[in-house]
Parts: C-alpha cells; sequence; structure tokens
C-alpha cells in the first residue's frame, strides 16, 4: 500500500516536472530550440494560410528552430499582452501596434528587447523605410521589426455608384458628400459601418477631423497641443459627422459589428466601405466580384493618408532571442515578404519588394502609397487607452443624437484635463 | 397550555456550568478533528477568494498599469475621488446597476415564482414544459448573447419579421441595442429569459416543503385561493425565497458577459454596469488602481444590500 503510494507520488511528481520543464525550457523534446509567436488571427484566411507557409519555409531552412504560432483576436491579443509580458509566460515574439497609444505602452514598461545588435547584424536598417523604422526607434531604441505598414482608403461599389448617377470618382470632401447625397436618393445606402467596435466607425471621425482641422491642426490635436474646446475645426468634425451618421449610414449600425456592416458591401447593399489594404482579401474571400470595385483615399484635402503601423517585438525576456531574430530576419526577407504581401495588403515593410502584379484592385493601391505627403494615424493608436475610450463614448453620443456636436470639443477637453 | 411551555424553554436550553466547560471543549475537540478535512477548502478560500478580494481592496489605492514589474504608486483616495468626481461613466454604470437590480428583484423572481405555481399543479406535459424553461438557465450567457443579438439586429432579426407579418414598418425601425433609451431594457428581457427558470426549479422545490394538510385544512376553514397563498405556501416558501432573492441580487449586481456579448456597454457607455466597467478600467484601459476601486464600490454595495436581507430573514425564520 506504502509503496503503491510512493509510486503514485512519484509519477506524479515526475508529471509535474516535465510539465515545468516543457514550459519553462524554451526548447523541444527533440532538442530544438523553440520559440513562441504570439500574433492577431488576421481577418482573411488566406492571409493565415500565408503565415503558415512561411513559418513552414523558415523551419525547413532552420531545422533546429521551432516556430509556434499563438493566434488569437484583437481584444484576447491584447489581454494576452498584458497578462503575460514581463513574466515567464511571454512569447518570444510578439505581435502589437506601433502606435504610442497602442502598442506603446509595452515598451515604456520595459517589454521589448533593445534589437541594436540584430540591426547590425541583419542590416535591417537599409532594409526598411525611413517612415517604417521611426516606429522602431521612437522609443529611444530599437524597438520591433516593422511588420506592416498599412494605408486605410474608401472602397466603393462602381455599379451602385453608376446606379445613382455619380460618374466621377469624388476628389474633394465636398464631392464625396456629393456623391453620399446621390447614392442616398437613389435609396443606397452610401456607406457602412459597425458601431459596436468603436474603431470602425472612429475611421470616418478620424478622417473628417483631418479634413476639417488640416494636417497640423490633426497633430496639434491628438498631441495636446492644441485644446479640442477651442478649436472650432472640432465642431465642424462632429456637425459633419453627426451628418454623415444620421443620413448616410446603414441603418442600426450603432448595435452591429463590423463583420455585419461590412457583408453589407459585399451584398452590394452599401456602396463604399472606409477600410484598409487588407480588405483587398478579405473582399475576395467574401466571394465579392473585385472588378466591380473601386478605390480612392478619403479626400481629406491634406495630401496624407489614413493609415498605421504593425510591428513585431522581442520579449525583454525571451530566452531565445537569436532564434526569434533570425525569425524576423526571414519574416522580413524578400522571399517571405513577396508570399506576405500577396495575401496581406498592398505594401512591403521591405523596401526591395516591390506589389508586382496582382488585381486591378491590388495595383490601385501603390499610387495611393506614392502619391501620400504622409500619414495620419488612427487616433486609438494616437490617444492613450482611456483617452480613447472617451473619444468613442463621446464619437457615439454625437452619432446617436445625444450630444450637441458643439460640445463634444469641450466634453473630451475636460476629460483630457483631468488626466 | 402556554402557561406550561413557556417558563420550561429556558430552562431546557441552560446547561450547568461545568456541561458548558465540556461543550466548550468538545466544541474545541471538534474543530481541531474537522480542520484537516477542512484545511484544503480553507485554504483555496483564502488564497483564491479572501486573498484576492485583500488585494483587490488594496490596489484600490494604488495607481498602477497592472503590468508586471511596473510601479505602483499609493495613491490614498485619488481613485475614488476620480470615479465619484471625474469619471463619465462611473454614475451612469452605478444607475443601470441599480436599475438591473431593482429589475431583476421584480421581474425574473415573479416570473419563476407564477411558472413554478403553474408547473407544480398536475398538468399535462409538466416535465417537459420544466426542462424547457429550465434549459435556458444552463446555457453559457456569451451564447445567449449571440442568440439575442442576432434576434435584436436590425438587418434581418425578429423585429424584420415582425414588421413584415404585421405590416407595421416602424417595428423594423426600432434599434433594441442602439437607441440608448432602450437597449438596457433589451438586455435584461434575455437576462430574464435566461434566469426565470432557474427561480422557477428553486421555486418547484420550495413548493414540496408545502405541508397537503396545511392547505386542506386552510380550504376547510374556508380560505379561498389567494388567502391559501398568502397564509400557508408563501410562508413555507419563505427558506427557497430567500436563497432566490440572494441569488438574483448577486447575479445581477455581477452582470457582465451578457451585457459584454450584446453591446460591449454601448452605445456610448449607455448600457454600462460597475462590473463591466471595472473590468474596462482595469484590462482596457490598464487604470487598475480605478478599476480595483469601482470593484470596491461594488462589494461595499453587495454587503450593504445582502447582509442585512440575511440578518433579517434569520430573525423572521428564528421567530417564525
Amino acid at each position: 500500500m506504502r509503496a503503491g503510494r510512493k509510486s503514485v507520488a512519484l509519477v506524479a511528481g515526475a508529471a509535474v516536472v516535465v510539465g515545468l520543464a516543457g514550459c519553462s525550457a524554451g526548447g523541444s523534446a527533440d532538442g530544438k530550440t523553440q520559440i513562441t509567436w504570439f500574433k492577431l488571427t488576421e481577418t482573411a484566411e488566406t492571409a493565415n494560410e500565408a503565415i503558415a507557409q512561411i513559418v513552414s519555409d523558415f523551419e525547413s531552412e532552420n531545422p533546429d528552430i521551432d516556430v509556434v504560432v499563438e493566434e488569437r483576436a484583437v481584444d484576447a491579443h491584447k489581454d494576452a499582452l498584458r497578462t503575460t509580458l514581463g513574466t515567464s509566460g511571454a512569447p518570444d515574439i510578439f505581435f502589437s501596434w506601433a502606435g504610442p497609444g497602442l502598442g506603446g505602452e509595452f515598451i515604456e514598461v520595459g517589454a521589448s528587447l533593445d534589437l541594436e545588435k540584430y540591426y547590425e547584424e541583419f542590416g535591417w536598417a537599409d532594409r526598411f523605410s525611413e517612415a517604417t523604422l521611426e516606429t522602431v526607434t521612437q522609443y529611444g531604441q530599437y524597438d520591433g521589426v516593422p511588420y506592416t505598414q498599412r494605408g486605410e482608403a474608401l472602397f466603393y461599389n462602381k455599379d451602385l455608384f453608376a446606379k445613382a448617377g455619380v460618374d466621377a470618382v469624388p476628389t474633394t470632401y465636398d464631392e464625396l458628400v456629393a456623391a453620399a447625397e446621390k447614392l442616398k436618393a437613389a435609396g443606397i445606402t452610401p456607406i457602412q459601418f459597425g458601431g459596436t467596435v468603436n474603431w470602425h466607425v472612429m475611421r470616418l471621425l478620424d478622417s473628417i477631423l483631418e479634413t476639417k482641422c488640416g494636417s497640423d491642426g490633426y497633430q496639434a490635436l491628438v498631441t495636446h497641443e492644441a485644446s479640442w474646446a477651442d478649436e472650432e475645426c472640432v465642431t465642424e468634425t462632429f456637425t459633419e459627422f453627426e451628418k454623415w451618421t444620421s443620413e448616410y449610414l446603414n441603418p442600426g449600425f450603432i448595435s452591429i459589428n463590423n463583420d455585419e456592416s461590412s457583408a453589407l458591401f459585399y451584398s452590394g447593399e452599401a456602396a463604399m466601405a472606409l477600410e484598409g489594404d487588407w480588405f483587398n482579401q478579405v473582399i475576395r474571400d467574401n466571394g465579392m466580384d473585385e472588378s466591380t470595385v473601386g478605390l480612392m483615399p478619403f479626400p481629406t484635402g491634406t495630401g496624407r493618408l489614413y493609415g498605421f503601423n504593425e510591428n513585431n517585438y522581442i520579449s525583454s525576456n525571451s530566452e531565445n532571442p537569436d532564434a526569434a531574430a533570425a525569425f524576423l530576419d526571414y519574416l522580413t526577407s524578400e522571399d517571405a515578404q513577396k508570399t506576405f504581401i500577396a495575401a496581406f495588403g498592398s505594401q512591403s515593410v521591405n523596401v526591395n519588394v516591390q506589389a508586382e502584379g496582382g488585381s486591378e484592385l491590388d495595383q490601385a493601391w501603390t499610387p495611393i502609397f506614392e502619391n501620400a505627403t504622409g500619414i495620419y494615424m488612427n487616433n486609438d493608436q494616437n490617444l492613450s487607452l482611456a483617452e480613447t475610450t472617451e473619444y468613442w463614448r463621446i464619437q457615439n453620443l454625437v452619432a446617436t443624437g445625444e450630444l450637441d456636436p458643439a460640445d463634444a470639443g469641450s466634453e473630451f477637453q475636460k476629460f483630457l484635463d483631468q488626466q | 397550555m402556554s402557561a406550561s411551555t413557556v417558563p420550561t424553554a429556558p430552562r431546557a436550553r441552560r446547561r450547568p456550568p461545568a456541561s458548558r466547560g465540556r461543550a466548550r471543549r468538545f466544541t474545541h475537540v471538534g474543530f481541531v478533528a474537522a480542520l484537516p478535512f477542512l484545511a484544503p477548502a480553507l485554504a483555496a478560500y483564502i488564497v483564491f477568494v479572501v486573498g484576492p478580494m485583500i488585494e483587490s481592496v488594496r490596489l484600490s489605492f494604488f495607481e498602477w498599469s497592472g503590468f508586471q514589474g511596473a510601479p505602483q504608486e499609493f495613491v490614498g483616495l485619488k481613485n475614488y475621488v476620480r470615479i465619484f468626481t471625474q469619471d463619465p461613466v462611473f454614475w451612469t454604470a452605478l444607475t443601470n446597476t441599480v436599475i438591473w437590480v431593482v429589475l431583476s428583484l421584480v421581474i425574473p423572481v415573479a416570473l419563476g415564482l407564477v411558472m413554478a405555481l403553474a408547473l407544480n399543479r398536475p398538468l399535462f406535459g409538466r416535465n417537459a414544459f420544466r426542462s424547457l424553461f429550465y434549459i435556458p438557465g444552463v446555457l453559457a450567457p456569451i451564447a445567449i448573447a449571440n442568440m439575442w443579438r442576432w434576434m435584436y439586429n436590425p438587418n434581418f432579426g425578429v423585429g424584420v419579421t415582425l414588421a413584415e407579418f404585421f405590416n407595421a414598418p416602424w417595428i423594423a425601425d426600432i434599434q433594441w441595442l442602439g437607441d440608448k433609451n432602450i437597449a438596457l431594457y433589451s438586455i435584461f428581457a434575455a437576462f430574464v429569459w435566461q434566469i426565470a427558470g432557474t427561480n422557477m426549479v428553486l421555486f418547484l422545490a420550495g413548493l414540496q416543503s408545502v405541508v397537503p394538510e396545511h392547505v386542506e385544512a386552510a380550504k376547510l376553514d374556508g380560505a379561498n385561493a389567494w388567502q391559501v397563498f398568502r397564509n400557508v405556501t408563501l410562508p413555507a416558501l419563505r427558506p427557497v425565497t430567500v436563497v432566490v432573492v440572494v441569488l438574483t441580487i448577486i447575479n445581477s449586481i455581477k452582470v457582465f458577459d451578457l451585457i459584454v456579448g450584446m453591446t460591449g456597454g454601448g452605445p456610448a457607455q449607455s448600457t454600462q454596469v460597475l462590473a463591466l466597467w471595472s473590468f474596462t478600467q482595469s484590462f482596457g484601459n490598464h487604470e487598475y488602481g480605478m478599476g480595483n476601486a469601482i470593484a470596491t464600490v461594488l462589494l461595499v454595495i453587495t454587503l450593504i444590500i445582502v447582509v442585512p436581507y440575511m440578518v433579517w430573514t434569520a430573525r423572521q425564520e428564528k421567530n417564525s
């Protein structure tokens, strides 16, 4: 009996030890170095397949390294980072947005390893554009390796535009409003948004803010150098925003999410969608005839393109930073990037990889990026998390007619002043 | 009868000093004997319930981003001052929580009792009905949220079907989850659907303790149906009513998943409640101090409501 108990205890103890070893050693049973990569689950299934292919190719070339990919939806990914970074459960590599508001906090708490050594070793400084490198060096050291450079623009349904009598693609904000009016008169929903995920509708508000305040005004507001309460353009922005939400958006937008509202675009019920370059693949995956889809930048009049960057960071307590850096080197190599941008969007972070071939819609992004004079970033990346929560509350109050647009700026500034 | 029983009752309870000492020793010995059996559960309770509760209250006096290694700065009552005087959402969340608790004590409790009374009678298909009404109680709240969000969908939900059926387009225009004035009640409807069946089952169990002879005796004395219910059934249901009311208060004060799944607290934080706002401040905004201050307020409110009610019902029970 006693011997039996001892055996059970030994087996249980051994199991715990083996389990713990598996958790902490960063190596797999066959002696390979194992690195973990926390990333987002991509919207387009094709994009997920492309990542799997790149990982597989890397492992073939580096048989001593295993890459374990853990994918999560946006909010689950943020939660995973918050609860693991800085602990022994942190991944070797983690994806994050590059903006100071959304992503910067992880850097500030020391979760990211300074990669200066690897930038020199792999010559990364020459591989990436100045714009993407700025997102790496903005916190004072080399934090992260560029992953994507995203642009966002208006996708439009050519057939619905023709049906509504919109003969020319709008190039000014007034022309865009006129087109929306024509579409509405023709019984077509001008533009679709899903309001339960606040960031979707935020794109419209951000773009109108850039239109009404100009690029300098936009930057001054989001960096708190200007007061939201004092700038007349803020009131103009919220006034225009209220007009769009009350007249031109899909009815009931506030109670559906982005996937549900995007279905209105795929099915030809809504004429426009304000989406990023990833949407090309999403359109294809959802069976929409992309030859009926056109693309135009939101006509802000400033020349800047709406967009943001995403990077992959190596955890400061990674036990295998060399293997992690080797993987990131492969991920941003010319070979991998060709596979990557075929499924992920229009632009490669590797300056030596240009978008070639692809459909007419894919090619439409190239001049948009080339002609852009800069980037105005999504405000959930510019603002801190708490500020973003309040920005969305005010956005939705105006969108639902609960707050006078004239009071929106001062309401937001009141919150900023209390921070 | 009363003359003989009243004086004897206290005498029966009184013990001589030696006997009380023995009882204390027995109690002490009993506790020691029980300790090995209690210890694992007690340890788990202290580590996983009491510990985090104390830690949560402690953190409410600090400013902390929640990250491992990030500094925790003592700020005293600042977080409480902020939530009471500066937080633009806190009072909305508190009001919604109070509305939710009050409605929960009226609608699903009453509905559960009515369903239990109905299904306690000999009725064809009684068990099938009981199962049918109980099923929502075993579903995951997030699944219920998805089902109801689908029903409320403005593009293809039940409103559209009803509008076509009744030829009343205005029904399709109702924004069940998008209208600030009705969104909270739309979610509450799902809550009632979820919880009424569970209340029914508890009341059904309680109804088994109603002594049929008492009902018969009341009827023989000429009591009508209401009088039987008021004077016989309801007093017999008191213990189970305590359970239902306490569980309802606790469940409704900490309502979270249905709101996350249906509106996320929107539109414009109009369906926000304290439990979700505490979570949002901690995990969404990385304001752990604020989040824990809200959680502490929630804890205090729960204790203020639940403890006096339980003390009162215990006294009622003792007196009866």
